[in-house]
């Protein structure tokens, strides 16, 4: 007897199952303009690090950023900026820049230093910067940060 | 513990402490069932978002949340094939004592060497940051526990090797 | 106890014994490489029968096994073996030396048994040795003892050596590595200055040294060999001859005991690590904080 019928997944028949797009909002912005946007951030935080700005530098980069599928390059593109901007600030000024970010801010960098410690060894990622950038994180946001990681899904 | 794994075992210590906020829950799909969502993956709306805690490519954490439970990944630093044999030895030791170690899982996720599966149960008759405790503790000692094993076999291996050649030797 | 010892000990305590009291007798029992033994007191009380079975048996004759038995042993050997077994010897327990000293050499000289007879051809290779190096040139025969199933003990001599190379399997991966690990051992440990004298240890993964690489073994991930190059100071004598035989006659035993106590040792340290983590995860255990529940009346609840 034919039981390969067993194995299909009824439940994607149902018209009411739950979809990956229907949990999260997209990004309105499209892979184009997304991608774009990025570019222009980095224009701006290269010069605001020329400055030595490095509160001004994160802002740029943690306002709005790129999240969802369908804009990888984008999204890379912002990783690579924020990058540069952990790998250049001092270790002992972390904390200073940390507390000037607003909330919003704290907490897209949380996501971007999951995000960075997920692949280890691509870039310029050193484990170690992002580990001290996310010691101190957790020390001034708190662990509700992280709970807030884990639970938004509009992923960066 | 030494200065250069704190900041790693920290943020484990951090993420874990977030993720374990658990509570019982049904599973929707199978009528009087409870599972650990994580493990059995049906409904995407309780999973949330697996971080992954890494100190390089060889040594990190990945951490699994869901409403009812999280599963949580090491994988063990492995210099060499010595430290790759003594590594799957002894986890292979911990996760046939599965029993004992309650959160303990019987199976590493792949890519990992070890991995635990904490629930609402655990976390409701347990001590939330002992549990905390353990795991950290875990990850502190299974390193230097590896080492020395690795060290001792040396030592052991020399001593062999010189008192049977001494032995011949004229 | 780190080094193994050559002679047999069951023969060793059963003589001894048997020495002091004779009594009807059989016993059956091993020794290293599936060597099996029987004792017995097939007539009287006072006439053992010591009998022996080696796997490589015909190929120890014919590198004069016979010869190193019988110069060793004399009269005890019997020309016919026991049933089943390659070699037999008698031993009348009253003819055995009178003095104490005489008495304990007697009973370790039997004990050796195996190892006499396992010698020949190393004592055949040493003597290659003194006779190619007379004559200056060349290589002696290739002597080869398949003495457990897939290992083998290869002898050859050469004008101014004797290279002895053993192949090993090692059955699993684990074995495969830690072998790895004492095998460099063996080779590292000649560099210290007191044992610059011992034989030159060369180690082999997969490939076959070139003395062996005729004979076309089979080739596998598994299978180590060790090279032990043996140079004539180490048969200068017979004294010396006696114990280099002794131990490098064992040495894949050695190898693998250690192997193998390496491992129970590693086992036991995961054992207590194991526990001691489960110390730690029972602290995380809430202790059982129910009271007894009574009602006003003074009855217990309880649960069904």
């Amino acid at each position: 007897m034919d039981v390969a019928f067993r194995k299909i997944d009824i439940d994607a028949f149902d018209d009411e199952v739950l979809r990956e797009p229907d949990l999260y909002e997209e990004d309105p912005r499209g892979p184009a303009q997304a991608l774009d946007e990025a570019k222009q951030k980095q224009v701006a935080v290269r010069s605001a690090l020329a400055r030595n700005d490095i509160v001004d530098a994160l802002s740029i980069v943690l306002d709005n950023p790129p999240y969802g599928p369908n804009v990888e390059e984008a999204k890379n593109v912002s990783l690579q900026i924020l990058l540069t901007i952990l790998n250049t600030t001092k270790s002992t000024e972390i904390s200073t820049v940390i507390k000037s970010l607003s909330m919003d801010a704290r907490d897209i960098l949380m996501k971007y230093l999951y995000k960075g410690m997920g692949k280890p060894g691509w870039g310029d990622i050193s484990g170690s910067v992002l580990l001290g950038w996310h010691e101190k994180l957790t020390e001034i946001a708190g662990t509700g940060c992280i709970v807030r990681t884990m639970t938004d899904r509009r992923t960066v | 513990m030494s200065n250069v794994l704190r900041p790693y075992l920290a943020a484990v210590r951090s993420t874990l402490t977030a993720a374990l906020t658990l509570e019982n829950f049904s599973s929707q799909v199978v009528e009087r069932h409870n599972k650990p969502e994580v493990e059995t993956g049906g409904s995407k709306e309780v999973l949330l978002n697996p971080l992954i805690i890494s100190r390089n490519e060889n040594e990190r954490v990945l951490i699994e949340s869901s409403i009812n439970s999280i599963r949580l990944s090491i994988k063990i630093k492995q210099a060499d094939e010595i430290e790759r044999i003594l590594c799957h030895k002894f986890t292979r030791f911990m996760m046939q004592r599965a029993e004992n170690f309650i959160v303990l899982r019987r199976k590493p996720v792949p890519g990992y060497d070890i991995s635990f599966l904490i629930t609402n149960t655990h976390s409701e008759t347990m001590l939330k940051h002992k549990i905390v405790d353990f795991i950290i503790q875990f990850m502190e000692e299974v390193d230097r526990e590896i080492s020395e094993m690795k060290l001792s076999l040396n030592a052991r291996a020399r001593i062999v090797a010189e008192t049977y050649l001494a032995a011949i030797a004229t | 106890m780190i080094l193994l010892e050559a002679h047999n000990v069951i023969i060793k305590t059963t003589l001894a014994d048997k020495l002091n009291k004779p009594s009807t007798l059989e016993v059956s029992f091993v020794d290293y490489d599936g060597v099996r033994f029987r004792l017995s007191t097939p007539e009287r009380k006072t006439l053992l029968l010591l009998s022996m079975h080696i796997r490589c048996w015909d190929e120890l004759v014919k590198y004069g096994a016979l010869d190193v038995l019988r110069r060793e042993y004399g009269s005890l050997l019997r020309d016919q073996a026991e049933a089943g077994f390659n070699v037999s010897m008698e031993i009348d327990l009253e003819q055995v030396p009178a003095g104490a000293e005489d008495r304990e050499a007697f009973i370790n000289s039997i004990a050796l048994f195996k190892r006499n007879a396992l010698a020949a051809p190393f004592e055949q290779g040493f003597k290659n040795q003194k006779e190619l190096e007379a004559a200056n040139a060349g290589q002696g025969e290739l002597m080869q003892i398949h003495y457990r199933d897939e290992e083998a003990i290869y002898i050859q001599a050469a004008d101014d050596r004797v290279t002895v190379i053993f192949s090993t399997v090692f059955r699993d991966e684990t074995d495969r590595i830690l072998g790895k690990v004492f095998l460099q051992e063996f080779v590292d440990a000649r560099r210290l200055p007191a044992l610059q004298n011992a034989p030159q240890v060369l180690y082999s993964n997969r490939d076959p040294p070139l003395e062996i690489r005729h004979l076309n073994l089979p080739k596998s991930e598994d299978i180590g060999y060790v090279t032990f190059v043996l140079f004539p100071r180490h048969f200068s004598n017979s004294s010396v001859t006696a114990t280099t035989i002794s131990h490098v006659q064992l040495f894949r035993d050695y190898l693998h005991y250690h192997i193998k106590c390496s491992k129970a040792y590693m086992h036991s340290r995961m054992r207590h690590r194991a526990a001691e983590f489960q110390k730690v995860l029972n602290r995380a255990k809430q202790e059982n904080t129910s009271t007894e529940k009574k009602t006003v009346s003074g009855r217990t609840m309880v649960a069904r």
